[in-house]
């Protein structure tokens, strides 16, 4: 059972971390930095409740803060270049974060222990959830509430006029322009929203595993973070929770009986996916298709 | 001769060529008229063999060229001005040239034919060195042409040269048009500049929403018949 | 003073190797424009291959450099293949996540090969540094550097003065063109990339014979250090790969003897997105083409 609880954690975090991504690709900008965005508010979150023992919320909604802050600080500058270079602009600047918290110390002594971040040690023992008396489950649901909150909001979002704007964006940006759309506003906007998203879920992630440490938030994180919603698609943010599930659930955890030869498989899968669906595993001909499947069941039932 | 046999082609579900027919005589213009959007560009790219067409057959002489690459449909003996003209930006006009014989092996001859070049668009000549995408609209349109000339094509294709140019650029363009034709090579040509078109042509093709609606020699159809067709479509002219 | 020429020339001399790297590089991402991720890793697959023969035949210097650039060859065709051919132009997203997860495939596959940690790899040269003076110069360092001249005039070439050259600046400039002038667009884009892992196992091999080691990490480290330096020194520009390899491994040797190895990345990487963020199209690229969109317009 703990098995699964623990599954169900790590795809809510990754899911967050997926979220995140999400929000910055409407604009039509991939970003490789939301690893370290993640990476930010997993040390901040961890730092609050260990070092200045907050309690959990608002440990993580100041996690939020900072990383969006952040996002937002460096969405300024990063956006003035496009698509690869900014790539590999966003890739630098997750991979400098990764490497600050490598160097990153800061340890208090409490009761004859040190704790706090040690440099490439990490940071261990963030206990917050077991000194509290959290059980995995109550732990799995409070993950769960965060992400489905999340969701709707990113759910509403795209529906409303802010969602259109930021499509609008992505799809062209100099007809978005020059219908009157601010293109650098709605840009940072959405680097700032996606990175308090990756914040919140770094910060969740911290105080689940109990024990960060800087190789853990490298590029492959933050290319699994774009790798969700660009393999579930981008209509909506269903896909990126399937994804995940895909990706955790079935090609990482369902094939662990692999062994050495997983990851040979893993690869394979995912660029079949990629090659099959170009445009994500649920695009917008999908969700006609379902629409039409229930329309008409329906019109069966009324006729 | 090339001929086009009930081709179709298809943009996913939209098709914009419903069975087209038609065929450019050797040694002859052949012109096709048609409102924007009337499947002239696609019909174009698919005899290049950029795009593949659903149903049909495309011949030059014996030779069916549905399916071929476009390199092997160069390598026939068929190259196409394309719309835009699309020339390799960074390159010098020169090197735009030998890229356009870059099927051939024969080094000398390649050189003569650069110089055949130059002798017939002497612009051509006095900017070889420069960047093609610093080129103005008309030299880029002669350097296309001139590029297509280089793989020695038995037909070549134009997808409206005029495009874009002033009137005296067009007026040479089609000067040029016609010295090719009478140098013997065979030249099928989609334009909307349908007075210009018909000066030159020995036949022509009118085209609406992906069919052919008419097909005669010029005279044959009053111009201003022919103009309302070619730009606004004759469902719509018509009433 | 002795200090900082010293440091300028080990950084001179490990830049080479990025510079090698980048060469690589360049030459997929001038041609496709898209992201290879697995380039770095399908070099590894090569050094991989060469430790093998080197580990159970005990095979020389020259076999080991073969055996390396094949599999990097084979490797580099492999992920073109699946994660760039396929693809449309306008999913270059797709593309670079596909190599992403070859990436994941490739260095498990470098795992099956050789399961311990670290192997041994075969040295480059043997024998004691030349002393300049107050200075030392390690022979195989030299020969890296002159590989790394070598190699970037030889590509040089290759673009801007032979046939295939002008096929893929062709294919650059207007891939539909490309078509349309008979080139065989497919053929020379996996050309290009067989290309491009050749010379990146050549610089494989050197870096690997100078450590005279060989970790899973390589592929990573590879990728990552091609990719600063190339866009560094300027997307698209032979000399640029080169001189941005140069100008970070020169960074690198300063950031470590001041401030320690953890520091020295940090600072590559800040410097990498200062360059990016202030002058995008690198040191020697040309804005124009960094911006060049592939295909858009076509048809």
């Amino acid at each position: 059972m703990d098995f699964y609880l623990g599954l169900i954690q790590i795809i809510g975090v990754h899911t967050l971390l997926g979220l995140s991504a999400y929000c910055v690709l409407h604009t039509g900008q991939v970003s490789l930095a939301q690893a370290g965005f993640f990476a930010v508010g997993a040390y901040v979150a961890g730092m609050l409740t260990v070092l200045a023992h907050w309690p959990i919320v608002p440990a993580l909604l100041v996690a939020g803060v900072v990383a969006g802050s952040l996002a937002c600080a460096v969405g300024f500058p990063a956006l003035r270049v496009k698509g690869l270079m900014l790539v590999v602009a966003t890739a630098a600047f997750g991979e400098a974060v990764r490497l600050f918290f490598f160097n990153f110390n800061y340890q208090l002594e409490r009761g004859g222990f040190h704790i706090g971040p040690h440099g490439g040690e990490g940071f261990r023992q963030i206990r917050y959830f077991p000194e509290y008396g959290w059980s995995t489950l109550e732990v799995a649901a409070f993950i769960w509430v965060v992400v489905v909150l999340t969701m709707a909001a990113l759910w509403w979002m795209d529906r409303s006029r802010a969602g259109a704007v930021l499509r609008a964006v992505g799809e062209d940006e100099v007809a978005a322009q020059s219908s009157g759309i601010n293109v650098t506003v709605v840009k940072v906007s959405a680097m700032t929203v996606g990175g308090v998203i990756a914040g919140i879920g770094g910060g969740i992630f911290a105080h689940y595993t109990t024990h960060i440490e800087h190789i853990q938030f490298g590029i492959v994180l933050a290319t699994f973070a774009v790798a969700y919603p660009i393999l579930g698609g981008l209509s909506n943010v269903f896909g990126t929770l399937i994804a995940v599930i895909f990706i955790q659930g079935f090609l990482i955890e369902g094939l662990r009986f692999m062994g050495d030869w997983r990851n040979l498989l893993f690869g394979g899968l995912i660029v079949l996916a990629m090659n099959v669906r170009p445009r994500g595993l649920i695009d917008a001909g999908t969700i006609t298709l379902v629409k039409r499947l229930v329309f008409r069941s329906k019109e069966r039932a009324s006729a | 001769m090339l001929v086009v046999s009930d081709l179709v082609a298809a943009y996913g579900k939209i098709e914009a060529l419903k069975g087209v027919s038609l065929r450019a005589e050797t040694g002859r213009i052949t012109c096709l008229l048609g409102p924007n959007g009337a499947g002239k560009t696609t019909l174009m790219m698919s005899i290049a063999g950029i795009l593949k067409p659903r149903r049909g057959s495309i011949r030059l002489g014996d030779t069916e060229l549905t399916g071929l690459s476009p390199a092997r449909i160069v390598g026939q003996g068929i190259a196409l001005v394309p719309e835009n003209r699309l020339v390799f930006p960074q390159m010098s006009v020169l090197e735009n040239l030998l890229a356009g014989a870059y099927q051939r092996g024969d080094k000398a001859e390649i050189a003569a034919d650069v110089e055949r070049m130059y002798d017939r668009f002497p612009r051509l000549r006095e900017r070889r060195e420069q960047l093609a995408g610093t080129l103005s609209g008309g030299e880029q349109q002669m350097l296309a042409v001139a590029r297509a000339l280089m793989s020695r094509p038995r037909v070549l294709l134009m997808d409206e040269p005029s495009l874009g140019l002033a009137p005296l650029v067009v007026a040479e363009i089609f000067r040029i048009v016609s010295e090719l034709n009478r140098d013997g090579t065979t030249i099928f040509l989609v334009e909307q500049n349908a007075h210009m078109a018909l000066q030159v042509a020995h036949h022509f093709y009118l085209m609406e929403q992906g069919r052919v609606t008419f097909s005669g020699s010029p005279g044959q159809l009053a111009e201003d018949e022919v103009i309302q067709r070619a730009y606004l479509g004759a469902r719509r002219a018509g009433g | 003073m002795i200090d900082f020429v010293q440091n300028t020339i080990d950084g001179v001399m490990i830049g080479a190797s990025y510079g090698l790297l980048a060469l690589g590089f360049t030459l997929i991402f001038g041609v496709m424009r898209r992201l290879n991720l697995s380039y770095g890793p399908s070099i590894m697959i090569g050094a991989y291959l060469g430790t093998l023969i080197y580990v159970q035949f005990s095979a020389g210097p020259v076999a080991v450099v073969v055996m390396t650039v094949l599999g990097a060859v084979l490797a580099g065709i492999y992920v073109e293949r699946l994660c760039f051919a396929p693809m449309a132009a306008s999913a270059g997203i797709a593309s670079m996540v596909s190599s992403f997860a070859i990436w994941m495939q490739l260095e498990q596959a470098a795992i099956l090969i050789l399961p311990r940690h670290t192997y041994p790899f075969p040295p480059l040269a043997t024998g004691a540094p030349l002393e300049l003076g107050p200075f030392l110069l390690r022979i195989d360092h030299l020969m890296m550097l002159a590989c790394a001249l070598l190699l970037s005039a030889g590509v040089q070439y290759v673009i801007y003065r032979s046939r295939f050259g002008l096929a893929l600046r062709a294919i650059i400039g207007n891939p539909v063109a490309a078509h349309l002038v008979g080139i065989d667009v497919k053929t020379s884009v996996m050309l290009a990339f067989a290309g491009a892992s050749a010379v990146g196992g050549i610089a494989g091999y050197l870096v690997l014979a100078i450590d005279q080691q060989v970790t899973p990490m390589f592929g990573m480290w590879a990728t990552m250090k091609g990719l600063i330096a190339m866009m560094i020194g300027g997307l698209g520009s032979i000399p640029g790969a080169i001189l941005g390899g140069l100008v970070l491994g020169v960074v690198e040797a300063h950031s470590l003897w001041h401030f320690g190895p953890q520091v020295r990345d940090l600072v590559a990487y800040l410097l990498l997105f200062a360059c990016l963020v202030l002058r995008p199209s690198g040191i020697l690229g040309d804005a124009p083409a960094a911006e060049t969109s592939i295909g858009r317009r076509s048809a």
